[in-house]
Formats: C-alpha cells, structure tokens, sequence
C-alpha cells in the first residue's frame, strides 16, 4: 500500500482574482491530503471553499503555489494534460448532483471512461460493479428523472468512483437532500471511506462534516485551523498523522 | 473517445428535441431534395432525346449551308447549294459510306383507297438508308428511283383501314400532279428520324429524291441554267460510329465542299458556311439550354441550403448555450476539448446527414414522379446522390464548427455554475 505520499498536496498555494481590483480568494494555503483520509472543509460563504475545490480538482490553476495531485504538480501540465489528470485522478460529487440528463444511470457512470478511452468491456463491468455496490442494481437503465435525489446521488457517487481516481472531491452532497436519504448517502462516503477511498467533502453542516477525521476551517481565503476529530471508526493510525500546516 | 459512443451521445443530444431537430432537418432535405429533384429530371430529359438517337443515326452527318451568323435549330438559314453531283462525289469518298439529300416534298394531300386526307408537309424525299433498317417494324427500305414510300405508325395509322406494307397511296403535290406510291415499309416508332425532322410524333411519309424531289423542283429534262437539282440539307454517312470514322468523313466531305471540283464551293465564302454535324453535337446546343436552366434551379436550391446551414447553426449555439452544464460536467468528468468539438460538430453532422439523405430520396422520388408525367425515361443521376450526401456532411460541418468551438472553449467552472 503506498501511503507515503499524499493524494493532493498544497504548497503556499494563492488564487487571486481580478474583478477590477483583485481578489485574494486563497492566500498562501497548504494542506496535506493523504491517501485513504476524509477530510472535511468548512468555512462561511465567500471563503475560499469553492477555490480549494476548483484548484484541488484540477479546474484551475493557483495564481502562486504548487498543487500536486498523486505526486504530479498539476500547475505544470498544459491544459489538456491536466483535463487527463482531472479524468483519472479526480471524482466529483456536486450538490446538485449534475448528471447527464439524455444518459442513463449505466452510462452516466461509465462517462468518464469514455473520455480515458477505457475499453468498451471493462467500461461496463466496473460500471455496473460500481451501481451494485452503492445499491442501484435494478436502476442501471434509468434516466436521471425516474430516480429519487438520493438515488441520483449515488449514480454520482459510483460515476466519481469509475476511474479508481485519487481522491473524490464532494460539494455539500446532501446539500439538496433530505434528513434521511443524507444519512444514507453519508453511510456510503463511510463505507467506501473505509474501503480506502481518499474523500475531501465541502459543506456546511457541521453533522456532515463530523464524518469525516478532520475538518479544516478556512477563513478570508486561509486557513485558520484544523480540527482533529477522533473517528471511533478510524483505527488507522497513519491517516491520523496528516499534517496541515497552516499559516 | 469512440466514434460509437461520441455517436450514441449525438443521437440523445439529437433525439431529445425531436421537434427542433426535425425543423432543423426539414431546411436541409428541402435544399437537397429541389436539387436532386431538378437534376435528375435534367439527366431524364437529356435521356429521353439522346435516347432517340440510335447508335447507327450516332454514324451520321447532318449538313447545310447557312450565313454562320444565323442562329437556330439545325438547318437553320440553309440555302439550296448541294448538287446531285456533289453527293455523287462525297459518296465516292473513302472516308463516307454514303451521301444524300434531305429535302420535304409540298404536298396538299394523300388518299389511301377512297379516303383523302389534307397533309401539307411531313413528305420527306431522301436517301433510302435514311430509313435503317434497324427502325423498321415491317417491309424494307425504298429504292431510289422507283416510286415507293416508307410510312412511320403515325402516318400509316391516321387512315380508317390501317396503310400496310403492299399497299398505294395517292400523294397529291403542291402543283397539283398526282403519283401513285407503292409502301414498302413500315417504321416503328412515329418520333423523328434525325434533328432535321426534330423529335416529335407526327405522320411522316419518307420517299426517294429521285424521282420524287426532281419532280417538285421541276429539274426533269431541263437545265435552269443554275446546275439542276440543288439540296439544301444533306446527310453524311461514315461508315462506322466511331469517333475517328465520323470525324474523317466530316473532314474529307468539308475538303470536297472546298474544292473547285464541288458545285456547292462556288457559293462558300463569308456569307454561306457548310455545318455537318451529328445528332449528338447537335443536341449538344440543346443540352447546353438545358444546362443553364439546370444551373440556375441548382443555385437557388443551393441559396436554400446555404439558409438551411445557417438553422442549423443557429440551432447548434442554442444547444451549446443550453447544455452548458452538460458540457461542463463532461469537462469536469475529463472529457478533452476535442472531445467536446468533436460532440458537437458530430450533432451537426448527423443533422446534415439525415436531411442529406433524407432530401436525397425525396428528391429522387419527385424527380421520378415528375420524369413519369412529362413522359421520360427516368435516369437518377448517381453522382448528385454521392455528391448530396457530402454536401449534408459539409454542411453540418460548416454550420456546426462555430458552435462546436464555442462548447470546446466553455470554462467547465463557470458551465459547472450555469443555471
């Protein structure tokens, strides 16, 4: 297992904007991801939450700094290398789920392959290996409109999962759910957690968060602390030893 | 990214707005389908007349003489110059096989038996294997100096008691003389034997120059002091269809009309010009009409496929605008910008293609619909199909290569954010 490098590493990383004047949405951030780690981000709107996500998945570039994902610097690779690492080493998760209306679950899923150029064959094995394990067996050929926002969550869920990426990157999950179906689709961020997906999950909710072995607090675009939570089900003690240095 | 897949995503895309998409559609089958409708009654047309050239008529000449600068059909402006001894002479050419004249005989009427019927023109006096053999139903060719008559189905159908091979006729001439004619035979089709006659049905009565020409010009006996019987049309025969045997019997008979030795020459100079021509160069001049008019229905069919590209460029930015989510979360999903241009461009392309194709049978269907009421052969112009079905795909490529490029260039963080 390697464990001795981080999923997503962040080095004094600074994103500004220029709207007119410019905008520091982060400044000189750097945090540590580790492989199998659940990481929790909160912070109040205009924070800077939405950057770290866009930068960490490889949406954007940092205006200083170094993002490496799986040890490669995402900063350095021309646009089209990094659309490559974003396919492969990147899953999201969307509060509004953002499913392709006109696909079904099963293609839905396996859509990210096609852009990896998976061969067809495995493309639908993990595919439907994926839509069994988050409990959608008997839903694979249904569009985005016959299934409930828990279940559509989950055709997000094992689509983020298809291409085994480093890290799955979640925006308030259950941010469109109700009680309920988000303890659901929260069990399944655990379990799948547990199975040794590394997770980062924006939100909120502090119920949300609690999820996860820490959460950091992001503040005017830096961090202003990590919180260490003592996850009764994790007993890993090397996930524990992420370090974030903050400023 | 597969071509399977990148096709099945399109057809969704496509399918989803069925109603769009066949709007869409409608203004590129409408383009394709007026030029195929067009171009194959076009190549029916020309069909029906070269139709009606037989290989054996594709062997011979039609000649006049006429001011070059007198427009019209052949024989136009001809004036009487060729001599009986100058077809003598072109028929003793190597090159020809053989020469006579074409001349129609005034008449005022022709009786079978007891029925008397007017008929002014449509007694043709010429050379007797004007007639082939190959057009004749029944009986044989004339003989030349023996007062005989091949009639084609429309002049032999138009008496009560149908005329057949054996029969008399009693033609009546314009100066009144009567002559009694033996039919010898019978043609099988009532359209026109060359360009002299031009191409339609009507009654003909084909008969030998000598005696029946002579008698009407009145050369009988006599010398009028300009060299006796002149012709003003003639015809040419080579002695094979073959370019080459056509074109060397042209040049020696031009060479002969040339020459001192010829009784036409006397009369060539600036103002009088010999044209021997074939049916085919003929029908050459009125194809080129043809053409022109093909050309012009062509190019506004093609003003509304140039409308028609732009619907579906029109169309395709809505798409992109719309699906700007889509297209983020494909780019989110690692999906490269050509994947995304080649979606796109894909969505277009099909959308070319469909109303390509489907213009293309409706256009044939039309053609064919039409080719069958005006009476033609029908003849689809498989080249304009090929030709249709790139222009479909060149069209949505055309038309889809902005928008394509507009959805390949989306920020997929601002498109994530798209409402």
């Amino acid at each position: 297992m390697p464990g001795t490098q981080s999923a997503v590493s962040l080095t004094d990383v600074s994103k500004t904007y220029y709207r007119g004047e410019p905008v520091y949405a982060l400044d000189g951030v750097s945090l540590e991801i580790p492989r199998g780690s659940y990481t929790a981000i909160m912070g109040p709107s205009g924070t800077g939450k939405s950057t770290l996500m866009n930068l960490v998945g490889c949406l954007d570039t940092p205006t200083s700094g170094r993002v490496s994902i799986d040890g490669r610097d995402a900063g350095g690779l021309s646009d089209r290398e990094r659309t490559r690492l974003r396919g492969s080493e990147i899953g999201f998760v969307f509060q509004t789920f953002n499913l392709m209306p006109r696909l079904t679950a099963l293609e839905n899923v396996r859509l990210p392959q096609l852009f990896q150029d998976v061969p067809r064959g495995e493309r639908t094995d993990r595919a439907r290996t994926l839509l069994e394990r988050v409990g959608l067996a008997d839903r694979t050929e249904h569009f985005p409109n016959e299934l409930s926002g828990g279940q559509r969550q989950r055709v997000a869920l094992a689509r983020a999962l298809v291409n085994d990426p480093a890290i799955v990157l979640a925006d308030e999950p259950s941010g469109n759910l109700d009680t309920e179906t988000e303890a659901e689709v929260l069990d399944l961020f655990s379990e799948f957690h547990e199975a040794g997906t590394t997770l980062v999950v924006v939100t909120h909710e502090r119920h949300v968060a609690e999820r996860a072995d820490r959460i950091v607090h992001l503040l005017d675009g830096a961090i202003e602390r990590i919180e260490r939570l003592d996850a009764s089900d994790s007993t890993d003690g090397d996930r524990d030893r992420s370090s974030g240095a903050a400023p | 990214m597969m071509v399977r897949e990148s096709l099945r995503l399109s057809w969704r895309a496509i399918t989803g707005h069925k109603l769009r998409s066949a709007l869409t559609i409608v203004g590129i089958v409408i383009g394709i389908a007026a030029v195929i409708t067009f171009v194959t009654l076009g190549a029916s047309l020309q069909a029906g007349i070269i139709g009606d050239i037989s290989p054996d008529d594709q062997r011979s000449l039609y000649g006049w003489a006429a001011d070059p600068d007198v427009e019209g059909g052949p024989g136009a402006g001809a004036q009487p110059i060729f001599s009986d001894s100058d077809l003598a002479a072109v028929a003793d050419l190597e090159e020809v096989d053989a020469a006579y004249g074409y001349a129609p005989v005034g008449t005022r009427s022709i009786a079978s038996g007891d029925q008397r019927l007017p008929q002014g023109d449509g007694v043709i006096a010429t050379g007797p294997s004007y007639v082939r053999e190959s057009t004749l139903a029944d009986g044989r060719q004339f003989e030349t100096g023996a007062r005989e008559a091949v009639l084609n189905p429309a002049a032999a159908g138009q008496f009560e008691e149908n005329v057949s091979v054996g029969d008399e006729l009693t033609i009546t001439l314009l100066g009144g003389g009567q002559t009694d004619v033996e039919v010898v035979g019978i043609t099988d089709s009532s359209e026109g034997l060359s360009p002299f006659e031009g191409f339609e049905n009507s009654p003909r009565v084909y008969v030998p120059t000598d005696p029946f020409y002579a008698e009407q010009v009145g050369t009988e006996g006599q010398d009028t002091g300009d060299g006796g019987l002149r012709f003003a049309a003639i015809v040419i025969e080579a002695p094979s269809a073959d370019d080459g045997a056509v074109d060397d019997a042209r040049s020696a008979a031009e060479a002969y009309f040339e020459s001192d030795d010829s009784d036409a020459g006397e009369f060539l100079g600036e103002d009088l010009a010999v044209s021997l021509e074939t049916s085919t160069e003929l029908l050459q001049q009125l194809q080129d009409v043809l053409e022109i008019f093909q050309s012009f229905i062509v190019g506004i069919a093609a003003i509304s496929l140039v409308v028609a590209s732009i619907g579906i460029a029109n169309i395709m930015l809505v798409s992109v605008t719309e699906r700007t989510r889509e297209i983020g979360i494909m780019k989110a999903v690692g999906a490269q910008k050509r994947d995304v241009l080649g979606l796109f461009l894909l969505e277009a392309v099909v959308l070319g293609l469909i109303g390509a194709v489907l213009g293309t049978v409706l256009g044939l269907v039309v053609g064919y619909l039409g080719a069958q009421y005006i009476d033609l052969p029908v003849v689809y112009p498989l080249e304009y199909v090929v030709l249709a079905v790139a222009v479909g795909i060149v069209v949505g490529i055309g038309s889809g290569l902005y928008p394509a490029w507009r959805a390949a260039r989306t920020d997929p963080i601002e498109a994530l954010r798209y409402e």
